[in-house]
């Protein structure tokens, strides 16, 4: 049964009236109770009635094609038997006999494509291949050319030595006492003898040619002239071969030497002589 | 216990129950079995409209709203004392039955008190709104919303137009006291609080919340589901 406090409270809450504290706890007791559910719908119900107390006016005749118009722009609601339910299967459209056609033109299309990108990829990659082999070739002329920029500089290093090697000889040379000896006999073929003399080392070597083989029991003597001995200083005997009539010979002075003045080769007795006994044959400048 | 009624022109006989404070006491006078029947066939026709509605029927959108945008802007009109804002309510409320027609159940109330209630409550925040932002409205209403003595009572012609539906509400309404009902007007229209209504009616507080339960109960009992 319901008491007067809430039918007041019912009335109130059912124009909206009530606020606060007072609202939320007619909303509690709302919940608990059935008969104060129906008694609030029903007050509703019979306040709707209150709009008659209004002065009656036409809306505009516009307001309705407005608002039919926004209902049909809104969207369509949901038949009630539909609701819950799932939405019915859109039967799918016929296929359209252009289809087929419109799919193997896009299918030959990717084709062509596919074959432009795959002969631009194959070529990119000979190019790249011919890069490659360029850039081989290219190292390997440049290992070749180091190669011979090695063997040159090896070789220039050989040179330089030998040319230093040269340059020491020559200053070996500089030193050296070159004499050609000449013929006193005048008979041909003429004799040529050409001795060098290392004064550091006091010892030189003798080249002959077109000498005749001497006499038997006798033998050539070279002979050194220093101005500082009163005669020549034997330097030894030397073989001449008797098919060609030359001998080559390395001598040394019997007595120590300072300053040649001249080279002789005199026929002697075999073995030589201490002091020149036979005639001079040869006489160098 | 009986209670008499205002005598209205060609007013029907009405006998019923009215809750007055304790118990029901039955009245004098009876609604006529026509007038029964025609509000009962409205809010048959009106719930079947709202159920094609649900159905995407804009036919029944049209014909629902020949039936219910003459009270329903008349209600935002008299709240809001704007024509413009007025259709813009009436606009959104029947958009919105548009839209919610599926969740409408008869068994809980009419169309119409559905329709009303939705009118009723858009136009009160409209109006709020207006107050807070303009701050017009802070402690009274003004005589202009026409809430004056004898203010917001239909006149003769005006119950004339609203046609036969309308002469079984208004006779229900007439049926109640003019203190009841005047503190109802301004409890429905006017968006004041229980205390502005109070302070307004220059009544205790208690005194209003007596007079409005008493006048609802009296507008359920005669009308009851029939709008």
């Amino acid at each position: 049964m319901m008491d007067e406090r809430q039918s007041e409270l019912a009335a109130l809450h059912a124009l909206d009236l009530l606020e606060g504290a007072e609202r939320e706890q007619f909303a509690a007791e709302l919940g608990r109770s059935s008969e104060l559910r129906k008694l609030v719908g029903d007050l509703r119900q019979a306040a709707a009635a209150l709009a008659y107390l209004a002065p009656q006016a036409d809306p505009p005749a516009a307001l309705k094609a407005r608002v039919l118009a926004s209902a049909s722009a809104a969207r369509v609601p949901a038949p009630p038997d539909a609701r819950g339910a799932p939405a019915p299967r859109r039967r799918p459209a016929a296929p359209r006999a252009w289809i087929p056609w419109l799919a193997a033109a896009c299918l030959g299309m990717a084709l062509v494509w596919s074959e432009r990108l795959y002969f631009a990829a194959k070529s990119e990659v000979m190019s790249l291949r011919d890069e490659r082999r360029l850039a081989e070739l290219t190292l390997e002329q440049a290992r070749a050319q180091l190669g011979d920029k090695a063997r040159l500089l090896a070789a220039s290093d050989r040179r330089a030595g030998e040319l230093s090697e040269r340059l020491k000889a020559a200053g070996d040379l500089a030193r050296l006492r070159i004499s050609t000896l000449a013929s006193l006999a005048g008979n041909p073929p003429v004799p040529v003898a050409v001795a060098v003399w290392d004064p550091g080392r006091e010892e030189g070597v003798l080249a002959v040619s077109g000498l005749p083989a001497p006499a038997a029991g006798r033998d050539y003597q070279l002979w050194v002239i220093d101005t500082q001995y009163p005669s020549p200083v034997s330097a030894g005997v030397f073989e001449v071969d008797p098919a060609t009539g030359e001998a080559r010979a390395a001598f040394r002075a019997a007595r120590p030497v300072k300053s040649i003045a001249k080279f002789a080769v005199s026929l002697e007795r075999k073995g030589g002589v201490p002091e020149r006994e036979g005639p001079i044959v040869l006489l160098g400048q | 216990m009986s209670l008499a009624l205002p005598i209205l022109p060609a007013s029907p006989a009405w006998i019923g129950s009215v809750c007055l404070g304790r118990g029901r006491v039955p009245l004098v006078q009876m609604m006529s079995a026509g007038d029964a029947e025609s509000l009962d066939a409205r809010a048959r026709a009106n719930a079947e409209l709202l159920r094609r509605m649900a159905g995407g029927d804009r036919d029944a959108l049209a014909e629902l709203y020949d039936h219910l945008s003459r009270a329903l802007y008349s209600t935002a009109r008299h709240i809001l004392n704007d024509p413009a804002e007025a259709q813009d309510v009436v606009h959104d409320v029947f958009l919105a039955l548009w839209e919610n027609a599926s969740v409408f159940d008869s068994s809980r109330g009419s169309a119409f008190s559905w329709a009303v209630t939705l009118t009723r409550n858009r136009s009160i925040d409209r109006l709020r709104t207006r107050q807070n932002r303009e701050r017009l409205l802070g402690n009274s209403v003004p005589d202009d919303l026409g809430y004056g003595s004898n203010a917001g009572f239909l006149g003769a012609d005006d119950w004339a137009e609203l046609g036969d539906r309308a002469d079984s509400v208004r006779s229900a309404i007439d049926a109640l006291p003019d203190d009841q009902r005047r503190a109802l007007e301004l409890a429905f229209f006017s968006g004041l609080t229980q205390s502005e209504i109070a302070g307004r009616l220059g009544e205790p507080l208690g005194t209003i919340k007596a007079r409005i339960r008493r006048g609802l109960g009296k507008l359920r009992d005669m009308l009851g589901h029939r709008l």
